[in-house]
């Protein structure tokens, strides 16, 4: 196991090399430059030069490749053009909210999907498998911004119960020594922002982990119409079994395994979904600053947050893949 | 006693008759569509998109104003966005459009956008796959490799970055979603080529001394390509999801007298309390065009999986 951790991990070098030149070439292939993204289109050609020799941009396109790769051996990202900070330490800032977006809507998604698919397929073929294939299939095709748009019109503006945007009230204050709210409200002990950070988690987590939770529902279906039919559940069943333990230990563990890999997969997708998720609902996630980096043709935050997204994207598949051993014992890595 | 075609073929047997009068052999694309014709769902869909192609073709005729025709606001006593009203039944938007025109109109875009994003998709993704599958080797290494690369980009964003590099506009949207699309084909293609390529009328074509082009074209494409045609039509529905979150981060198409679907939504977060139906017009016809290509796509996976061939 631990030969095919660093096996995969060796394997992973060239693709993020890969994406590391890809993306240096293709920030200087956006029209304009950080400099015009800073000083305008108008600049003074004067200010425009001096902001590209501070960066280095004014040098050979190889010479600075071979600068950015050996500050990436090193682990440094640079400086944000715009920000004057650290990338590093505005992905340290910025991914624990993407992250806990993330997380709270693959949770929204599997707590409610794995259990909507399993009573799909013990009542296959009544009303209520009839309706979660129909739910599904509208989660599956409805736009996450344009379900934002509408949680985010019937539950904040017309009903008031949720706040729209942002992840605390301002009137709040609280300490982010991890800046995942969640946990920094419970570090703190303060319950009542605790419970407003789940209120603003809410309707985005809702509106990024429902194409999630409509694929796990499907696929559970599936999955669990696969085991049920087997002879091991039928001789379980027969040996006199409480049904409750054959569903759980028989049924269920068995079915979760091509569940794990749209769980893994999906991950992978929400990264992509937080971009739009993270403009209605004002989240100042990794997705917003990335979206604004390429706005402002912020080269060393496109660099450096496009390819952590990379590393993120190829750490979770190895999850992914490590989970079917705990999950399905017959599965051995060598 | 004669009985309906489909019930002879399901029994199995030819019950003592000669089998050559019972069930006449049907190859795989006739048996395909006979399956998916008796799909009511895939038919909805079929349908949903009959109909929104059938609003993009005859948009100039079914839409009461052109999508780029003002009433102008302060004849409306300034109020933005009014609603839907016997004159214009989708309301107006901040600009003084007639909503439904755009949604008519808009139908064009996008169904456009999406048809030649996924052809070019298709198109450099098949010959990648079939480059890597097909030869195999070097070949494949480097373009898996390369397959690798674009994958660990999350989507979106590599949309949003080609359409930053190519600059705006609707080619350089197509290009970009289609792009983006193109890993999925060729690494489906490579593994259905990989099959293919082993099994034994494969062989047998190769024993025979046929060309390798012929083989190629003749014996492996056809059959490694039933699943390419599932995920061309599913990726349609992406395609559709794409342009339009392009659209609604405000890269979408400049040219204002061809509306699309997503820009429409763009503006809307600023009038969410005051002017919902901005946004639910434009919503729905996108829904509804996902739902129909989503249900087609299933119901072509189905047709055409020989699991379920009877």
């Amino acid at each position: 196991m631990a030969w095919y951790v660093v096996r995969r991990l060796a394997l992973a070098v060239p693709v993020l090399f890969g994406v590391s030149l890809l993306v240096f070439l293709w920030v200087r292939a956006l029209p304009g430059g950080p400099a015009q993204g800073l000083l305008g289109e108008r600049a003074d050609p004067a200010a425009v030069e001096a902001v590209e020799r501070q960066y280095g941009l004014d040098r050979p396109v190889y010479e600075q490749y071979g600068r950015y790769v050996g500050s990436l051996v090193r682990l440094e990202f640079g400086q944000s053009i715009t920000s004057h900070q650290p990338v590093l330490s505005e992905i340290a800032r910025r991914f624990p909210a993407t992250a806990e977006l993330a997380a709270a809507a693959m949770l929204f998604a599997v707590a409610a999907g794995v259990p909507l698919g399993v009573l799909a397929a013990k009542r296959r073929q009544t009303w209520v498998d009839q309706a979660s294939l129909v739910g599904s299939l509208i989660g599956i095709s409805i736009p996450i911004f344009f379900l934002a748009l509408l949680l985010k019109y019937v539950f904040a503006v017309r009903l008031g119960w949720l706040p729209s945007i942002g992840r605390l009230d301002a009137l709040l204050s609280l300490p982010h020594p991890t800046n995942l709210y969640t946990v920094d409200a419970l570090l703190a002990g303060d319950w009542e922002a605790f419970a407003d950070v789940l209120r603003h988690l809410l309707l985005p987590a809702i509106a990024l982990g429902t194409i999630p939770l409509a694929i796990i529902a499907r696929i559970t279906r599936a999955a669990v119409l696969d085991v049920i039919s087997e002879d091991y559940v039928r001789t379980a069943r027969a040996k006199g079994i409480a049904r409750r333990l054959v569903d759980r230990r028989h049924i269920l563990r068995n079915a979760l395994l091509p569940v794990s890999t749209v769980v893994g997969l999906q991950t992978g997708l929400l990264l992509s979904g937080a971009v739009l998720t993270e403009t209605v609902f004002a989240w100042g996630g990794i997705g917003t600053w990335i979206y604004d980096a390429i706005r402002f043709r912020d080269y060393p935050v496109l660099q450096g947050g496009i390819l952590f997204l990379a590393v993120l994207f190829l750490l979770v598949n190895l999850l992914v893949d490590l989970s079917y051993a705990l999950i399905d014992p017959r599965v051995r890595y060598r | 006693m004669s009985l309906p075609e489909a019930e002879i073929g399901a029994v199995g047997t030819t019950g003592g008759r000669d089998p050559a009068d019972v069930a006449p052999p049907t190859g795989l694309w006739k048996d395909a569509l006979g399956r998916l014709r008796r799909d009511r769902s895939a038919m909805a869909g079929l349908a949903v998109i009959a109909c929104f192609a059938f609003l993009a073709i005859a948009a100039p005729l079914i839409a009461p104003e052109p999508p780029s025709s003002r009433t102008y606001l302060e004849r409306l006593e300034g109020a933005c966005c009014p609603g839907p009203s016997a004159g214009h039944l989708f309301g107006l938007d901040d600009l003084g459009r007639d909503a439904l025109s755009r949604v008519i109109y808009g139908a064009r875009t996008s169904l456009l956008i999406a048809v030649v994003s996924v052809a070019i998709g298709l198109g450099i993704g098949l010959v990648l796959g079939a480059l890597a599958g097909y030869v195999g080797g070097a070949a494949d290494a480097v373009v898996m490799r390369l397959v690798d690369i674009m994958l660990a980009i999350p989507a979106l964003l590599f949309a949003i970055g080609l359409v930053a590099a190519l600059g705006p506009g609707l080619v350089q949207l197509m290009v970009a979603v289609g792009v983006v699309n193109v890993p999925i084909f060729a690494r489906l293609l490579r593994g259905s080529m990989l099959s293919v390529r082993e099994s034994d009328y494969v062989s047998a074509a190769r024993s025979l001394g046929l060309r390798p082009a012929r083989i190629l074209f003749v014996h492996v494409l056809p059959n490694a390509l039933s699943p390419v045609i599932v995920a061309a039509t599913l990726a349609m529905a992406t395609a559709i999801v794409e342009v339009a979150g392009l659209g609604f981060l405000g890269l979408g198409n400049p040219d204002p007298s061809v509306p699309e679907w997503g820009s429409m939504l763009a503006n809307t977060p600023r009038f969410l309390a005051s002017a919902p139906h901005l946004a639910l017009f434009p919503g729905i016809a996108i829904v509804l065009a996902v739902l129909g290509f989503n249900l087609i796509g299933d119901g072509l996976r189905e047709a055409l999986d020989p699991k379920f061939r009877r």
